[in-house]
């Protein structure tokens, strides 16, 4: 299989590698390795300015160079944004982006999940305390 | 060809050796033999005729049979088919039951699924961990219809050799079955003797051995009285059982290559030993690897291993910009297939799919031994690493 400019980059030097911890981080995962499969997204919530935004993203990855790939330009692009349980991009417009055969786009279902899984857990604490002004427990 | 690719699949094929490539231009050209060893007629017929006989007994010098034996094919693909309709076909009335293993090649496995589609039965066996079926158990599924048995000499994935003599011996205890041997992968790695074995029809391949693609020889034994009912009709080439013109270059590469690769030297047997075992212990010191087939008898042209905590594509892409070598999937244009010989082993999906298998050859280096080392374990480490395995 041959892999498109974008694909091979993320895929061999994927940035936002790993794991966040402390107070203001969540947790969000999808898939299995079983399965073949998974997908980890951490992420680190903050305000600056008007509201919340995601401050910082990690993330670990089981899968072909494709969802290696998707996973790092979704921690890539999520970084900034605003935390919404929604993929910066569809997976659809990944697929596309990362040249992915068509049959592959439930595996970057699996990406959007995980993705999801995180912000929903981020939204979840940060919406209720926003009142308050008060940072929530991490996960 | 990239030179800075270092090509460790020569399970898959291997390089046409010089003198091989020599010899099969002399045939095609009006200087050369280029005559139709068919055509008895004129001088240029008996000139092709005489390489292709020529080529013939070197074939059979090579691997113990006669030159009466054999009979030139388009490959081993294309000799396994013959054997299996042939052989299903001849003796159709004596029983309609054949016996094989999970672990064939595709061209042993796919004409028997076919032959069940038409009506035949037929007896999958599953060998142990390592890949070994004990003849003892394959003897055991014999049965008074059994009119075949097809067990493959050295695996093409795991390089396990099988005791296809013993099991020779033990089947023509049980019954009327004839046995058929894939030798593809034998010739030039391990003794092949098909006289010896006490078998009745053995596959080759030219291109496993230095020699050409398109070439290859179902080795029929006269002397146990075997007899196959053709599966191509034309000219009645090969003693009717292979018509169509005798490509004479193709079968004088063949010849060549064969008179070259056998017997390989104890030199070089135990250089390639070193190198396979050169590279084990580097890439066991990563840990979470198998090397499969590992208590079996093997060739030493194979090393296969399974990677734990890695994805099988993306392990193939991270080592392929530098490294030639066979996944342990079947790679469509999208999705992958594990292995079916490493699954029929025992492995799971994910181990069957994050495994490679090195294959080593006459122009492998140990510089090449130790570069695949470096990049397969930066690959393995990096992905595990992504994966937080």
């Amino acid at each position: 299989m041959t892999y498109n400019e974008l694909t091979r980059r993320h895929f061999e030097h994927p940035a936002r590698l790993g794991t966040l911890a402390g107070p203001d981080c969540y947790r969000g995962a999808a898939g299995s390795r079983a399965a073949g499969t998974w997908v980890q997204f951490d992420v680190r919530l903050g305000r600056t300015g008007g509201g919340p935004r995601v401050l910082e993203v990690r993330f670990l990855a089981f899968g072909c160079p494709h969802v290696i790939a998707a996973a790092a330009l979704v921690a890539e692009q999520g970084e900034g944004g605003a935390p919404e349980p929604r993929l910066p991009q569809s997976a659809h417009s990944l697929r596309e982006r990362l040249d992915a055969p068509v049959e592959k786009l439930g595996r970057l279902f699996v990406v959007e999940d995980a993705w999801i899984a995180a912000l929903r857990g981020a939204a979840a604490h940060w919406e209720a305390p926003a009142g308050a002004g008060d940072a929530p427990g991490g996960h | 060809m990239s030179a800075s690719v270092v090509y460790l699949d020569y399970a898959a094929t291997t390089p046409v050796a010089p003198e091989v490539a020599a010899r099969m231009a002399e045939c095609l050209t009006r200087a050369g033999t280029f005559g139709n060893p068919g055509s008895a007629s004129h001088v240029y017929g008996e000139m092709a005729s005489a390489s292709v006989e020529a080529a013939r007994a070197q074939v059979a010098a090579a691997v113990g049979a006669h030159a009466g034996d054999v009979v030139f094919t388009s490959g081993a693909t294309e000799a396994n088919n013959l054997a299996i309709f042939g052989t299903a076909q001849y003796y159709r009335e004596s029983g309609r039951h054949i016996v094989t293993a999970r672990t064939e090649h595709k061209s042993v496995l796919d004409p028997c699924k076919e032959l069940e589609r038409r009506g035949w039965s037929v007896t999958y066996l599953v060998p142990d961990a390592d890949g070994v079926l004990e003849p003892e158990r394959v003897a055991a599924a014999v049965r008074p219809e059994t009119v075949l048995v097809s067990v493959m000499h050295v695996n093409n994935e795991t390089g396990v050799i099988q005791d296809v003599g013993a099991i020779a011996e033990l089947c023509a205890r049980s019954g009327q079955a004839r046995v058929h041997v894939d030798a593809a992968q034998s010739v030039g790695k391990c003794g092949v003797d098909f006289a010896a074995l006490g078998i009745d029809l053995m596959s080759v391949s030219a291109h496993k051995a230095y020699g050409p693609k398109g070439a290859g020889a179902l080795l029929v034994s006269r002397r146990r009285g075997t007899h196959l009912t053709p599966i191509l009709y034309g000219g009645g080439q090969e003693g009717s059982l292979r018509s169509g013109t005798v490509a004479t270059h193709q079968a004088v590469g063949m010849g060549t290559a064969f008179e070259l690769a056998s017997p390989m030297s104890m030199p070089e047997h135990e250089r390639i030993a070193a190198l396979g075992e050169r590279l084990w212990q580097r890439l066991r010191e990563m840990g979470g690897v198998i090397r499969n087939g590992e208590r079996a008898a093997r060739v030493p042209h194979v090393l296969n291993v399974s990677f734990a905590g890695v994805e099988g594509e993306s392990l193939l892409a991270a080592v392929q910009p530098h490294l030639a070598v066979s996944t342990g999937s079947a790679c469509t244009s999208a999705t992958q297939e594990p292995s079916y010989v490493l699954r029929a082993l025992g492995r799971d999906d994910r181990l069957a799919e994050s495994s490679l298998r090195f294959s080593f050859g006459r122009f492998t280096s140990e510089a090449d031994i130790d570069t695949a080392g470096t990049v397969v374990t930066r690959a393995v480490e990096r992905l595990r690493q992504i994966a937080g395995t």
